[in-house]
């Protein structure tokens, strides 16, 4: 169009005019520039110019249908598997992560996809998880802005990072990297939000994008709200017998009214050639509200209040080696972020009914203070011969490692040493629609006192992913 | 950052002064159909080399980078683009190439196609319903394409029109007058192996009989039992194997040393730029390898 535009008014009211002429077939104009010398039997397009319309599986149902099997055998062939020290805070246990050894139904997964009209598309993506069934992903997108612009609404993961948008089917070990699950969630930064995002018109190409998240729901945007923290606890009541008596007090921490969590991103790819592809990113993020609360069985309550920002880098590089079913090719790709959370830290206990500070000698137990960790992982995947590779990941989590958690006398908060996981994997794909997969993982975490070597442990995990119905096509 | 981007618009600004259509064309194929019609008026960037199998690429940031400044999209379609051009098209961000628009052009939706209706079950292998893809070895259907193409850029460019057409007719005179010289020269060869069923248009257009796949079914590489099952049904017959480059030379050497039949290394698509005259010179390779083996 924007070439049009240049070549003059005359064109632009040329092509409006056979526009007109091609929308009606039955005008004179249609008959008057048909080719005589074709055959009646090549019309079979609705208009001369051809039809528009994509055959498949993909548009001929909509939506398009799809459903992912995972399923993981998992064993802890040695050592005991604990979680990294350090990331307690701001990281919710129950499910991902190191689960039970045996076999494993993981997240099914189940989407729909599809042209809303011709001005947005739309996806939901609905995992079941155990017994619950959970919305991964359910947003819609513009199909039709002009200029390289795209808006995106709903429940999305968001594009920052590499891994982060890639759901579980698409990754190319069975486990998230620790640096994905410590620093931003089990699901990844995945938030309810508005996207903007441009492509930009260069031979290299370039895409920036803003997000506006609710926050809450991932590592990164801890959030509580106001909230009165209560405690039931038996008294003497002087007459030989107990009495029943609650203790209420105001957690301190406010509410913050949504939006609270926003990013950017960049991605950046050269033109290698049709051998070589490689993408570089930068996103980073601010949580204007960071809130965590913590009830202890002692009834001690500890709040974390403030807010946070991360920053990150991403790369990947393939090579196509024009070979069949991914011989030969190859896929390197490596993150790293860093985050920090700025908060005020209260420790306090009910004492005659009232929230008071709890104490270390003199001093009360609240400081402001600052938990900065990061993690990184890189690895690689190497097509070893038709439908089969092998793929090798090195992690590292907490190489600064400031964590959350309390040092209480001390009034700061307590570091930990950094933990690593290594992972060797290989992949029989039968089809594209298939995937068997064996991995070993050694993990060397580090545990509370310090040290390594309590959390050092071998897993071995087998995974079938299956992919049935028709699945849109992944992004680079 | 900024210099680089005025230095882009620039660029940008240049291509649209001369006119040209950005014409982006999935494969080689379609890029010298683009370009056999649409001459100086486009500028034309291909997607993927003929040396690779185009069911199985990767949606890369650098076709996204072409599909952001096209002004038309040219694919194979019905389905042989399935794994990466949707994504392509929706990480490019520029509405004018998305399907049913004006920009979007699928080659094999213009004519009939064979094998078409056939069940969606996969475990028939990678099937395509919507028919057989592969329209680009024939050249008849190529000329068909051709004219609708013209028509199309017409659309877009009225004022080069007439030029369009006049190309596409040239094409499709260009199929025409070599036509019955292939078929004489193939006629009575015994038939061909295949590796994939994509060349089983330019077979029905010449008349010689695929005398069967080196896939199992679709989209599955062949396995010992496939090939045992091959070997004892076509003994004794004669014929050539088919196979491309980057097709498992193990199965077709092992074929055809049981079967006794030589191994053709050809090629799916011209080369990158290529145009009618070494599509036709293709189109020439194939009838020479098939017709070795009267």
């Amino acid at each position: 169009m924007k070439s049009m535009l240049v070549t003059g008014t005359a064109g632009v009211l040329a092509l409006a005019v056979s526009g007109v002429a091609l929308a009606q077939p039955s005008s004179p104009t249609r008959a008057g520039v048909a080719d005589p010398l074709d055959s009646p039997g090549i019309g079979t397009y609705d208009v001369l110019g051809g039809t528009r319309e994509q055959l498949g599986a993909l548009r001929a149902f909509n939506p398009a249908i799809s459903v992912i099997f995972d399923g993981v055998y998992e064993n802890t062939v040695s050592g005991e598997l604990d979680e990294p020290a350090g990331f307690e805070g701001g990281h919710d246990h129950g499910h991902g992560g190191g689960g039970d050894d045996g076999l494993r139904l993981r997240e099914t997964e189940v989407a729909f996809s599809g042209s809303v009209d011709s001005y947005f598309d739309a996806m939901a993506i609905f995992v079941v998880d155990g017994d619950h069934v959970e919305i991964e992903e359910a947003y819609i997108a513009t199909s039709s802005l002009p200029a390289g612009l795209q808006v995106k609404a709903g429940k999305f993961l968001s594009d920052i990072g590499y891994i982060n948008r890639q759901h579980p089917h698409q990754w190319d070990f069975v486990d998230r990297p620790l640096m994905s699950e410590f620093l931003f969630g089990d699901h990844g930064l995945q938030e309810t939000g508005v996207q903007l995002s441009w492509v930009a018109p260069t031979p290299w190409y370039t895409r920036l994008g803003v997000e506006v998240l609710q926050g809450g729901g991932s590592a990164i945007s801890g959030y509580e709200g106001s909230q009165t923290f209560e405690v039931n606890f038996l008294r003497e009541d002087g007459a030989g017998g107990f009495e029943r008596v609650r203790a209420r007090g105001d957690s301190g921490l406010e509410d913050a009214s949504g939006p609270r969590l926003f990013t950017a991103f960049a991605k950046v790819a050269p033109d290698l050639g049709f051998d070589h592809a490689a993408q570089f990113g930068v996103s980073g993020g601010y949580a204007r509200s960071w809130q965590n609360a913590v009830e202890h069985s002692s009834a001690r309550f500890e709040t974390w209040d403030g807010d946070a920002w991360f920053a990150g880098v991403d790369m990947v590089y393939k090579y196509d080696a024009a070979r069949s079913y991914g011989h030969g090719n190859w896929t390197v790709q490596g993150e790293y972020f860093y985050r920090v959370i700025d908060v005020d830290y209260r420790s306090r206990v009910f004492q005659d009914g009232a929230l008071v500070a709890t104490q270390q000698g003199d001093a009360a137990d609240e400081f402001s203070g600052k938990a900065k960790q990061d993690g990184a992982y890189l690895q690689a995947l190497y097509g070893i011969a038709p439908r089969w590779n092998v793929g090798a990941r090195a992690e590292a989590l907490g190489i600064t490692n400031d964590s959350l958690e309390a040092d209480r006398g001390e009034n700061r908060f307590t570091s930990f040493g950094t933990s690593y996981r290594y992972a060797l994997q290989t992949s029989f794909m039968p089809t594209e629609f298939s995937r068997i997969r064996l991995q070993a993982n050694y993990a060397d975490f580090a545990d509370d006192n310090g040290g390594h070597g309590h959390g050092d442990a071998w897993t071995v995990m087998l995974q079938y992913n299956l992919s049935l119905g028709a699945h849109g096509a992944h992004a680079f | 950052m900024i210099r680089w981007l005025i230095a882009t618009l620039m660029l940008v600004a240049a291509g649209a002064a001369h006119g040209q259509l950005n014409v982006v064309a999935t494969t080689s194929n379609m890029g010298m159909l683009a370009e056999t019609v649409g001459g100086e008026h486009v500028s034309v960037t291909v997607l993927a080399p003929p040396d690779r199998d185009v069911h199985y690429l990767e949606a890369r940031p650098a076709m996204m980078a072409a599909l952001r400044r096209a002004d038309l999209l040219l694919a194979v379609g019905a389905e042989l683009e399935v794994g990466w051009l949707p994504a392509a098209i929706s990480g490019a961000g520029n509405a004018r190439v998305n399907p049913g628009r004006r920009g979007y052009f699928e080659a094999a939706a213009q004519v009939d196609r064979i094998e078409e209706g056939r069940p969606a079950d996969r475990a028939l292998g990678d099937v395509h319903p919507a028919g057989n893809p592969h329209v680009y070895l024939d050249p008849e259907r190529m000329a068909r394409i051709a004219r609708t193409l013209a028509e199309r850029l017409a659309e877009m460019d009225a004022a080069n029109a007439q030029r369009f057409r006049a190309n596409a007719q040239a094409f499709a005179e260009g199929v025409e007058a070599r036509i019955d010289g292939w078929r004489e020269r193939v006629d009575g060869a015994p038939g061909v192996v295949l590796f994939h069923a994509d060349a089983n248009y330019l077979m029905r257009l010449l008349e010689v009989p695929v005398h069967g796949y080196l896939e199992p079914v679709p989209g599955v590489p062949p396995t010992g039992a496939h090939l045992r099952e091959l070997v004892r049904g076509l003994e004794g017959k004669r014929g050539v194997i088919i196979r491309y480059p980057y097709q498992m030379e193990r199965a077709t050497d092992f074929l055809g040393a049981r079967l006794d039949m030589e191994v053709h290394e050809l090629m799916p698509g011209v080369e990158v730029g290529g145009s009618a005259e070494d599509y036709f010179a293709l189109i020439e390779r194939w009838v020479d390898a098939i017709s070795s083996a009267k």
